[in-house]
């Protein structure tokens, strides 16, 4: 087994429909925006995030 | 892509996207609860201190309620011998009061009694001063009868006296007559009979030897007690003043009163004066008739 087997071996990841992955670009940023979210208001009223004072 | 694959796309969409807004939403309107434990151990601190505080001024107003108290109770123990005191006075006064009562009802009933009495003395003394009033009229009356009474004495004494000077002088020449009729008779060897008298002489009755009344004793007024209607004479039961003589006080020719003679000494004599006509004095004339 070669290195250059290895990079032979290795194809090019194209997105099979655009649309889709939209759909789930527009979830990861909504659950992230929501995890941001979580996280400034633990800060704000606890003063930390993941700890319990 | 299979068909699959875009329908769990799809679910994983609308779920994430449902589930977020979920999680946003509560998180959004969640409680700071943070706040919340501090405002409430600010309080539970402030209300510590306004628990000490208030146990401290608990415990001082219990220690002024105890002073309080203990001072209270020494005064109420000095009111309360105080109004034992004052019960006992109380109840002193009460008996003094009724026994002045007592006492208030007896004078009033003795004072009730005088005053009868006063009243029935002084009627007396109205109706004694009416026939006072009479005897003396009386006594005027008399004194002018015996007045004129002895006026007629001393005319008859003086008659009496005429008719004894002309007694001696015919008793004078009878018994000059008789001397020469017994030396006219003596040559003839007679004698003369002895005189009879023409008209016999009678026993005449005489009067009782004379009473204590008709005594004549004089003296002088030595004393006056006007206050006490009293007076004192200048003679006493060796001149043979005795109680109960009445002497007559004179100035002059006046009628001044009578002393009614209530206790008699050896040389003096003290009475009570009556029938005040004037006042007298000392040096008046006394004596028992006038």
């Amino acid at each position: 087994m070669s290195p250059n087997g290895h990079s032979r071996d290795r194809k090019k990841v194209v997105a099979s429909n655009n649309l889709y992955t939209i759909f789930l670009a527009l979830a990861f940023c909504t659950v992230f925006a929501t995890a941001l979210f979580v996280g400034y208001m633990c800060y704000i009223q606890y003063g930390t995030i993941f700890k319990i004072s | 892509m299979s068909r699959l694959t875009q329908i769990l796309i799809i679910l994983v969409v609308v779920s994430s996207l449902f589930l977020c807004g979920i999680v946003v939403t509560y998180v959004a309107n969640a409680d700071n609860y943070k706040q919340k434990y501090d405002d409430l151990r600010s309080d539970k601190d402030s209300m510590s201190r306004k628990v000490r505080n208030l146990t401290e001024q608990v415990n001082q107003e219990i220690e002024q309620k105890k002073q309080l108290e203990d001072r209270l109770s020494a005064e109420i123990a000095s009111l309360t011998s105080q109004v034992d005191k004052l019960q006992n006075d109380l109840k002193n006064a009460e008996r003094e009061k009724s026994a002045l009562l007592q006492r208030v009802n007896s004078w009033a009933s003795i004072v009730e009694d005088f005053s009868k009495t006063n009243d029935e003395q002084g009627q007396l003394l109205k109706n004694t001063l009416d026939e006072l009033k009479k005897v003396q009229a009386e006594q005027i009356k008399s004194r002018k009868e015996l007045n004129e009474t002895t006026t007629v004495l001393v005319e008859k004494m003086a008659i009496i006296e005429t008719l004894d000077a002309e007694t001696k002088r015919l008793l004078e020449e009878k018994t000059e007559l008789q001397n020469r009729f017994d030396e006219l008779l003596r040559p003839l060897g007679k004698a003369a009979a002895p005189a009879v008298p023409v008209t016999p002489t009678r026993e005449v009755a005489r009067p009782a030897r004379p009473g204590v009344r008709d005594i004549e004793l004089r003296g002088l007024v030595t004393a006056v007690d006007l206050k006490n209607s009293m007076a004192g004479i200048s003679i006493g039961s060796a001149d043979g003043v005795k109680e109960g003589m009445r002497f007559h006080v004179t100035r002059g020719d006046d009628f001044l009163c009578d002393i009614l003679i209530i206790d008699v000494d050896a040389e003096e004599a003290v009475g009570v004066l009556e029938l005040v006509q004037q006042q007298p004095k000392v040096g008046d004339n006394v004596s028992t008739n006038l």
